[in-house]
């Protein structure tokens, strides 16, 4: 020990802020998330570990729900609706500035790509954890973006570069006429969409105009703004997108890619990382790409460019998404870092960190398999409807290279206003392979009830030889997955009905650990319930 | 003493869906348990005054709402109602909320005749709009809901005749 000891260095080399042992100042005192469910929980153990103090918003369906337990404070925002609640900008930054809250993050979904919101919040003297307001708005807005990739000269999935005009009868000529220069069958997509709301696909030109106004009003209702483009459907394909990261000083690197084709009504049901089956050139050109795109935006914190890969191996570009999506997790458990935390040091004005520049470097040549399953309250049986409910029993997996991200626990509500996502369940090893056994383990140790889920999907494929031998097409889900459900739901079935007829006749034989003690649990209050092997 | 037959009906709540039949007759003493070796939930729901006990089974990550009941019992109770039933083959169709959510929009009015698959309903959950379809031809009787309107699992949309 000296009296004024050297900078010590960390692990990566570069030099330290710890001054004399003390722990490190936080960039800011305290965040707020301006989000619900397991993105809100995921940001603020970010917090926790740097030393930011936290706040929750929450509507009136959350007033217990997992999020608000987890921050150090919350504010009532309103009613469950989320355009009365978390859509609301203006209680937000109300509510921030009300607890003292220098930074707002927006996790996914809601305000997360709404420039106005972003301007709003530094409007207000506060720091917005994401990219600039002009950037969402150049990036955000996906006819902005298909244009500004053209012009950056990554090839655009062919289709239109303006609004179709929607609200205007005369014109419906000619949207119909540019529709048959996309060519059928097509999307009609949200501009300010994402996540599959507010696309709808169109077979010919008579389902136009029924397609146009579902996918405006879904968008409107969802994004508060109705403007639908068309893009042609490329089929089959793979939908394959990259992490990116920049700096308020203009570097922008890209973290690795993604692999999210298993899809289902366009929501992404399975994610991996990396791309399996890509080329070291393939992904060094497609992480080109992203860069340039994001480069052209003056991208600062994180976003995700995505792309779809064809089947004579040519990429895409769909669209860019300004915000942390919900699949981060496999990327940062192969690259080896906290996106959170970078977003957070970078919103504070630093540069990107030795551990990010680090994880580019090696991203074309990623050494780990992470995937990730979305766990949703959501009936695989009948086409994953929402299927809102209580949580009853919740058993969550853990042990080596397992990572859950969740707001739930027993006895939660799953409202019927927001995204159906309960938890993500993610593993990680050295190849896909063995991340796939580790997933069917961990999938084995997890166990819900009271809500339907779509863990039977899950199981299934994490066993399939098909998914095994190799990524499926974003179709898979829709062509086979109704046959392949059936005889694993028989089964479940029969032993159900047997697991009931043995616990209502209380048989307090082998097969039937099922009842709680020879007593009469069926007079029992409340849900109360016995949880064994079934049959042994 | 005599051994009584424990023999139970059990039915799914809902409609079975893929893969599945809606009601069979189980032994628990005497029949062979299913060979599967998965783990299972259960949880009684209702104790059923009435001799039917509903109970909420998890198996594979599969859930179930089923009832059981006496097996004699069971099958008188059927006899007493399959007259009833005959006569509702051809009368009128409750359509009924199958998620909670918001009605987004109405598409039919009382007196519509519909086409099997017309769109009668636009019902919004989690963010998602869904189309409710006729599930046969036939003239809207009522139209239980109004735009805007919230619902629950198991309320009465529309009735067909």
């Amino acid at each position: 020990m000296t009296d004024a000891p050297a900078r010590s260095t960390d692990a990566s080399g570069r030099p330290s802020l710890r001054k004399d042992g003390g722990a490190r100042r936080p960039p800011f005192t305290r965040l707020l998330v301006a989000n619900r469910g397991e993105i809100a929980v995921r940001v603020f153990r970010a917090c926790r570990e740097m030393g930011i103090e936290t706040v929750a918003v929450f509507s009136d369906a959350d007033v217990t729900a997992g999020h608000v337990r987890a921050a150090d404070r919350a504010v009532r925002l309103g009613p469950a609706p989320a355009g009365e609640s978390y859509l609301r900008g203006d209680a937000i930054v109300a509510a921030a500035l009300e607890t003292g809250a220098e930074a707002i993050h927006p996790g996914y979904g809601f305000l997360a790509e709404r420039a106005s919101f972003a301007a709003a919040v530094d409007a207000a003297g506060l720091t917005f954890i994401g990219p600039a307001s002009g950037t969402i708005a150049a990036l955000g807005d996906k006819l902005a973006a298909r244009r500004s990739a053209t012009a950056a000269g990554v090839p655009v999935v062919p289709g239109t570069l303006e609004p179709a005009p929607i609200d205007r009868p005369d014109q419906v000529d000619a949207v119909i006429a540019s529709a048959e220069s996309v060519g059928f069958p097509l999307l009609v997509k949200a501009a300010a969409g994402g996540g599959g709301r507010g696309m709808r696909r169109v077979d010919d030109a008579a389902g136009l105009p029924a397609a146009l106004d579902a996918a405006a009003a879904e968008a409107r209702a969802a994004f508060g703004d109705g403007s639908v483009y068309l893009e042609r459907e490329i089929r089959p394909a793979r939908h394959i997108e990259v992490q990116l990261l920049g700096d308020r000083a203009g570097a922008v690197v890209a973290l690795g890619e993604r692999d999210c084709s298993l899809q289902r009504r366009h929501q992404k049901l399975v994610e991996e990382a990396p791309a399996p089956g890509l080329t070291r050139d393939e992904r060094r050109d497609l992480h080109e790409m992203a860069v340039r795109v994001a480069q052209a935006a003056g991208l600062e914190s994180a976003a995700t460019a995505e792309f779809l890969l064809d089947d004579d191996r040519r990429f895409w570009f769909l669209e860019v998404n300004t915000r942390l999506q919900v699949e981060h997790g496999v990327t940062e458990l192969v690259a080896d870092l906290d996106l959170v935390r970078e977003q957070i040091l970078i919103a504070a004005g630093e540069p990107l960190s030795a551990i990010v520049l680090g994880a580019a470097e090696r991203a074309t040549e990623p050494e780990r398999h992470a995937i990730e399953v979305r766990l949703s309250a959501e009936d695989p049986a009948r086409d994953f409807i929402p299927m809102p409910g209580v949580i009853g029993d919740w058993r969550m997996p853990s042990g080596p290279g397992v990572r859950v991200d969740t707001a739930a626990a027993a006895g939660d509500r799953v409202p019927p206003e927001y995204d159906p996502l309960v938890a993500k369940i993610l593993v990680v090893d050295a190849d896909r392979d063995r991340a796939l056994d580790r997933l069917a383990r961990a999938l084995a140790e997890t166990e819900v009830s009271g809500i339907q889920t779509t863990l039977p999907f899950h199981r299934h494929m994490a066993v399939d030889p098909g998914f095994r031998a190799g990524p499926l097409p974003i179709d898979w889900v829709d062509e086979h997955w109704a046959e392949a459900l059936r005889p694993r739901r028989e089964a479940a079935l029969e032993a159900a009905r047997w697991a009931a007829a043995a616990a209502v006749a209380n048989i307090p034989a082998r097969s039937t650990a099922l009842t709680l003690d020879g007593s009469t649990p069926w007079i029992r209050a409340g849900r109360q319930r016995a949880i064994e092997r079934w049959p042994r | 003493m005599a051994a009584v037959s424990r023999r139970v009906r059990v039915s799914l709540v809902e409609a079975a869906g893929p893969g599945g039949r809606d009601a069979a007759e189980i032994d628990p003493d005497a029949d062979e348990a299913p060979p599967a070796s998965r783990t299972a939930i259960v949880a009684p729901l209702t104790a059923g005054r009435d001799g039917r006990s509903r109970v909420e089974v998890v198996v594979d990550g599969w859930r179930f709402e089923l009832v059981v009941e006496d097996a004699a019992r069971a099958e008188l109770r059927r006899r007493a109602t399959r007259e009833e039933d005959a006569a509702a083959a051809d009368g009128p169709a409750e359509i009924r909320a199958i998620i909670p959510g918001r009605v987004a929009a109405v598409r039919v009015v009382a007196g519509d005749a519909v086409e099997a698959g017309r769109t009668l309903l636009i019902v919004e959950a989690m963010k998602m709009q869904n189309e409710l379809r006729a599930p046969r031809a036939g003239t809207v009787e009522r139209v239980a809901v109004g735009e805007g309107q919230t619902i629950e699992n198991g309320d009465v949309l529309v009735v067909l005749r």
